[in-house]
């Protein structure tokens, strides 16, 4: 792949050069340095060399705020994710947030002789079956708690919630025992090569297990099988994120909930909304918890806010200062808790709310709930078992 | 590589007070370990940062030793309490990728412990031995 | 620019050069990238060995310096100095172990070849990210400043000022002398402690190079080593200290009398006072909470009868900034509140008493002129004395206080020499003799017709069972020897309580920048090989705020503290550590992480322009040990000279060969 074909791709040649994207990015708000814009018109003059060394190439949170209101309809975040490439192959990866050990990770398991020991959260209450033609695709969440501990983040009570929900729905799905990182942050940051990897390796696996149906808890698992390992592996699954199918059961009255009593607001991840324009499901799902009132921050749906950062790089003050934003608007709901579907926005949120140090930032302290979590907490019973 | 007994080979990041010093003593004392190590100076052991042991395991390393002074004799007070907490976590996401935590060592040699750490390698080898290659070595042998 | 390395290979005479193939070592190190030129030699380390690098820097413009040889702890410096002579900054170069770690402990001669080819390798990969970087001076001020007029901030004052540099001596009560100026006879010479203390004390206050500021306190400390900018209030004491001729009228007229802290509330005082007859400075202070003309408005007597009109009652506190290279801390301890322990009856039977009244009673400065009494004039005849009141003990302090077991046998004697009828009892756990001449001292005191009896003291009651126990206090104990229950009926008890970290310590190692341990005194560097500096440069402890101890401990405790400040004063400059922590404010979120886990106080969050807090690394107070840079979340964080490239090249390089 060249600079030439990424421009022709992503549309780029039809680039107006109006400023529009500039305008609309959250990132360019807070960085007066950056500009889509000129990353654009770089590309376009054939300045690759400035192109693929610009610091600010990994600056792009890829949130598709600017792309769907391109008056030349360019794939701005797509024409990113190959220019990231062509910088990769240079040695490039933008400033990895915690010492690149979250790519170093996903690089280990695009490893074909590893066998991971990812399934041992898995708990006696937990029913799953070798048999089922239902799949639940895990994600990272085994690796993210020891990562994250200092901020509080349980992302495995998400994998547990889930399995609770299905379970209750007398689904006992299959896991897989060596599921693979499903590559998106490598594949976003340029590393197509260990993404084509993963995507091999976990298509192998989900061929062999012979389900006909994947369910995702992980916005951005579900996200990168749906619309890009189309373009490396073929996955013959109906694939669900499950804010999806609980709004479908709900429908079919299939689900009911006890009354939980709180005032609820919603953030809508990049990766489910606007990439994938699911915005309603999920909140049929809160609002149909009897007790609960979901109300909206001011961004929200298709306006929503990012939460800051993408693929855990170039995590700087720029992005503090959007989750800053976003978890104000979520407190100006007033709100007692954000509910998100992706455990990555979970990490990101709860991170800007540690403040160690004597000069305290505002203050963003909120709860952050995942959707399963909040479902299973009003399916009875203790959440996260 | 032929089918000839395993080498394991291992990285080891030393702390500059101690461990360090426990090699060059062993080094001035004679006393001999295997060859399948290589040494990383670095000033505390708290300095060894995760991605220094994730990517040692990704470049093909079949163990990796961190070692460094003996608690409470931190030349910076704290660094190995810190380091002890962070590798606790990091064996937890070895053991999580199927590596084997076995293959992530941490040792407290001081600097009088030349004899400790020339044991401490043979001991690592031997163990590592026994728990063949690294699943990620062969890919990037090859 | 271009990178081009010299790479050097030591042959070490045999040493290197038996073990490991040095000319396969040059020609490999010929192929690799950035290296312009590689060479072997007999001894590096040599001179000529050392010409042939700087000529090499001169002629073919090296920028990188990489030598294989021996422990860059035995010649990392002597490679630095040559690159640096020829015009390389030092931090260009480095070193790879050959020695050490290959040839001396491998004996096959490819193994041992292939291993000090990656080591080089390693080298050659680091040292293409090194930086140059500078070390820094900071000048030095030749002040210091002393907190606390006990035995030990006198005895660090005078070795500092004999030397002629200036001390700032800070105290907090109207006079220096602390804990010692209230002990009678001190162990186990049984010399008067006033009377070897007082001459100190004197010098002290008279001395050309102390500034001695009383009733002051610091408030503030900034800076670092060298530059220590401290604020001092000086409290007011409501006298001119200039005038004042310590004349005493004042206090004789005063008609308001309170408790004395000196007598430790065994007798009284004035509303204004000098603590005690020989005070340094002889100038009184009058206390505001208990002098009439504060409290009524009225009274004023001392004004009346002061000829040379020393008393304003105008006066206030004056903040006073001195600026100081060191700083000493001796601090001191306060003295355990026996009142915890119940069983023990202190506050509730008028004769329990603590170790510290006795000190007073025995004194003959005393309130009691040093007649040993109990509360209702009559003289004891049988006295027990409880060991451990609030030491060795979990539910209150742990650790030992290591003065209790000698001033306990010090009580009995004085005891005996002043009532030699009377019948002494040492309840005790294990006696710690462990001082010159405490052993001694404690055969004298065994063969001087105490009773010792060895058993933790349960209780203390005035509930008698027999006629021999009517009007007495009975000390109940098992004497663990002989395994039985005893009774013993005395008319006074004496309490040996614990000695304490001050109430306030938390406080004052913040200001200073310091840690305490768990039991709450301050936390030397290490423990063995550095018990008199912190982990803040600069900022030394000594005596009982570090740790329980006797006056000759504290004494060469606080000779060692003031030595370490001359050391600085003498260097007259700070050297700063060139490897050290640097923030890359970009990428900086301000969490404070860093703030929070350093042991040295180097990273400070503060807001500076921009929207959000970001942390500053203070490099005077760096040590460069990358804690920091490990827990930053952001990657914003690096060290200097040990930076992730640096290292994981070598990651890289040493499983590439």
């Amino acid at each position: 792949m060249t600079l030439e074909d990424a421009v022709k791709e992503t549309k780029a040649y039809y680039c107006l050069e109006c400023g529009k994207c500039s305008g609309l990015c959250p990132v360019s708000r807070y960085n007066p340095a950056y500009s889509p814009r000129v990353m654009v018109e770089d590309a376009l003059l054939g300045l690759e060399d400035d192109l693929v060394h610009n610091r600010q190439l990994f600056s792009c949170l890829t949130c598709y705020a600017c792309s769907p209101k391109c008056p030349a309809d360019v794939d701005y975040p797509l024409f990113m994710q190959k220019s990231r490439a062509l910088a990769a192959k240079d040695g490039q990866q933008g400033d990895c947030a915690h010492s690149g050990v979250l790519q170093s990770l996903m690089r280990l398991m695009a490893s074909p002789n590893l066998k991971q020991k990812r399934l041992e959260w898995l708990s006696n209450g937990h029913r799953t079956s070798d048999q089922s033609n239902v799949l639940y695709f895990v994600g990272c969440a085994p690796y993210f708690d020891p990562i994250f501990e200092d901020t509080g983040v349980k992302s495995l009570d998400v994998a547990r919630d889930s399995l609770k929900i299905l379970n209750s729905l007398g689904i006992a799905p299959k896991v897989l025992p060596n599921e693979r990182c499903c590559g998106h942050d490598l594949l976003w940051t340029g590393d197509t090569e260990n993404f084509r990897r993963l995507a091999e390796l976990n298509a192998a696996a989900i061929k062999e297990a012979g389900v006909k149906k994947i369910i995702f808890s992980c916005a951005e698992c579900y996200r990168t099988f749906k619309k890009d390992y189309p373009n490396y592996v073929k996955i013959d699954c109906e694939l669900q994120h499950i804010s999806e199918f609980l709004s479908e059961k709900i429908e079919k009255g299939e689900l009911s909930f006890k009354e939980i009593k709180k005032k609820l607001t919603y953030h809508d991840p990049c990766r489910l909304g606007r990439h994938l324009g699911i915005y309603e499901p999920p909140r049929r799902v809160i609002e149909s918890i009897p007790g609960i009132e979901l109300v909206e921050m001011k961004d929200n749906r298709a306006e929503s806010l990012c939460c800051g950062t993408s693929a855990f790089t170039n995590c700087d003050s720029c992005s503090k200062q959007i989750r800053v934003e976003r978890l104000l608007q979520a407190k100006a709901t007033g709100a007692e808790s954000i509910i998100t579907c992706c455990p990555k926005c979970q990490i990101h949120f709860r991170c800007a709310m540690v403040n160690k140090g004597e000069v305290k930032g505002p203050d963003v302290e909120i709860e952050v709930v995942d959707l399963v979590s909040l479902v299973a907490q009003a399916l009875g019973g203790k959440s996260s078992e | 590589m032929a089918e000839a007994e395993f080498e394991p080979q291992i990285v080891a990041f030393t702390c500059n007070w101690c461990s360090y010093a426990a090699a060059d003593l062993a080094g001035t004392s004679r006393v001999s370990y295997p060859p399948n190590v290589r040494l990383i100076r670095v000033m505390c052991s708290g300095m060894v940062d995760p991605i220094f042991v994730l990517k040692s395991f990704e470049k093909g390393f079949d163990g990796v030793l961190i070692a460094g002074c003996h608690i409470g004799d931190c030349h910076y007070i704290s660094g190995n309490i810190k380091a002890e907490e962070r590798i606790g976590k990091l064996k937890s996401l070895i053991h999580t990728l199927g590596l084997g935590d076995e293959r992530l060592r941490l040792e407290w040699i001081s600097t009088a412990e030349g004899g400790k750490f020339a044991e401490t390698i043979k001991e690592l080898v031997g163990q590592l031995k026994q728990l063949g290659p690294s699943p990620l070595r062969k890919e990037v042998r090859a | 620019m271009e990178i081009k390395t010299g790479v050097y290979i030591c042959h070490c005479g045999i040493n290197i050069a038996n073990t490991v193939d040095v000319e396969h070592l040059v020609e490999a190190a010929k192929g690799w990238d950035t290296v312009a030129v590689a060479r072997e030699y007999k001894f590096l380390c040599s001179d000529p060995g050392q010409e042939i690098i700087k000529k090499d820097i001169k002629e073919l413009g090296l920028n990188r310096v990489v030598v294989a040889s021996c422990s860059p702890r035995m010649h990392e410096r002597t490679f630095r100095n040559a690159c640096q002579q020829a015009g390389l900054n030092p931090y260009l170069f480095e070193m790879a172990n050959i020695r050490e770690h290959c040839s001396w402990v491998h004996s096959d001669k490819e193994l041992a070849t292939k291993k000090a080819e990656a080591l080089l390798r390693a080298a050659v990969r680091r040292v293409f990210y090194h930086e140059p970087l500078e070390t820094k001076e900071s000048p030095v001020s030749p002040n210091t400043l002393i907190v606390g007029g006990g035995i030990a901030g006198i005895q660090a004052a005078l070795e500092i000022a004999d030397s002629e540099h200036k001390v700032y001596l800070v105290e907090r009560d109207p006079s220096i002398g602390g804990h010692m100026t209230q002990l009678d006879k001190t162990f186990p010479t049984l010399d008067c402690s006033q009377c070897i203390l007082t001459p100190k004390m004197a010098l002290v206050g008279s001395h050309p190079y102390i500034e001695l500021m009383t009733y002051s306190e610091v408030e503030e400390v900034s800076g670092f080593v060298g530059s220590f900018k401290v604020k001092i209030r000086k409290k007011a004491r409501y006298v001119d200290e200039d005038k004042c001729t310590g004349c005493g009228l004042c206090q004789e007229k005063c008609p308001w009398k309170v408790d004395s802290e000196y007598n430790a509330g065994l007798g009284k005082r004035k509303a204004i006072y000098t603590p005690f007859p020989q005070a340094v400075p002889n100038i009184p202070v009058i206390d505001k909470e208990h002098c009439a003309y504060f409290l009524k408005g009225t009274c004023r007597a001392c004004e009346k009868f002061c000829d040379i009109k020393a008393i304003n009652f105008e006066q206030v506190d004056q903040i006073v900034e001195v600026g100081v290279g060191s700083i000493i801390l001796t601090t001191g301890y306060d003295v355990f509140n026996p009142s915890a322990i119940a069983q023990y009856g202190y506050g509730k039977y008028d004769n329990v008493i603590t170790g510290l009244e006795f000190e007073r009673m025995s004194s003959a400065t005393g309130p009691t002129g040093g007649e040993i009494r109990l509360k209702d004039g009559r003289q004891p005849k049988s006295v027990a004395i409880i060991h451990c009141v609030g030491s060795r003990d979990k539910n209150y302090h742990e650790y030992c206080s290591r003065v209790c077991c000698m001033y306990g046998l010090k009580f009995s004697h004085l005891i005996k020499e002043k009532i030699p009828d009377a019948d002494v009892y040492q309840m005790y756990i294990d006696m710690r003799c462990f001082g010159e001449g405490y052993e001694e001292f404690y055969k004298r005191l065994c063969e001087e017709g105490v009773n010792f009896i060895r058993g933790k003291v349960a209780r203390v009651t005035d509930r008698a069972i027999s006629d021999e126990e009517k009007g007495k206090l009975i000390v109940q104990c098992e004497d663990t020897l002989l395994a039985s229950l005893m009774r013993v009926p005395v008319d006074m008890v004496i309490l040996c309580v614990a000695l304490e970290a001050r109430a306030d310590a938390e406080r004052v190692a913040r200001m200073f920048n310091i840690s305490r341990r768990a039991d709450g005194f301050f936390l030397e560097r290490h423990v063995k090989l550095d018990p008199v500096a912190t982990p803040t440069d600069g900022v030394f402890i000594a005596g009982c705020c570090q740790a329980p101890k006797d006056i000759p401990d504290t004494v060469a405790q606080a000779s060692a503290a003031a030595a370490r400040a001359l050391a600085v004063i003498s260097k007259g400059k700070v050297i700063l550590e060139a490897s050290v922590a640097t923030v890359n404010e970009a990428l900086c979120q301000g969490c404070g992480r860093c703030e929070e886990l350093c042991e040295f106080h180097a990273p400070k969050v503060s807001r500076k322009n921009g929207q959000l807090p970001v942390s500053t690394i203070n490099e005077a107070l760096c040590k460069g040990c990358g804690a920091c840079a490990v827990f930053c979340p952001t990657g914003a964080i690096s060290v200097k000279h040990f930076t992730r490239d640096q290292i994981l090249a070598e990651v890289e390089a040493l499983i590439e060969v």
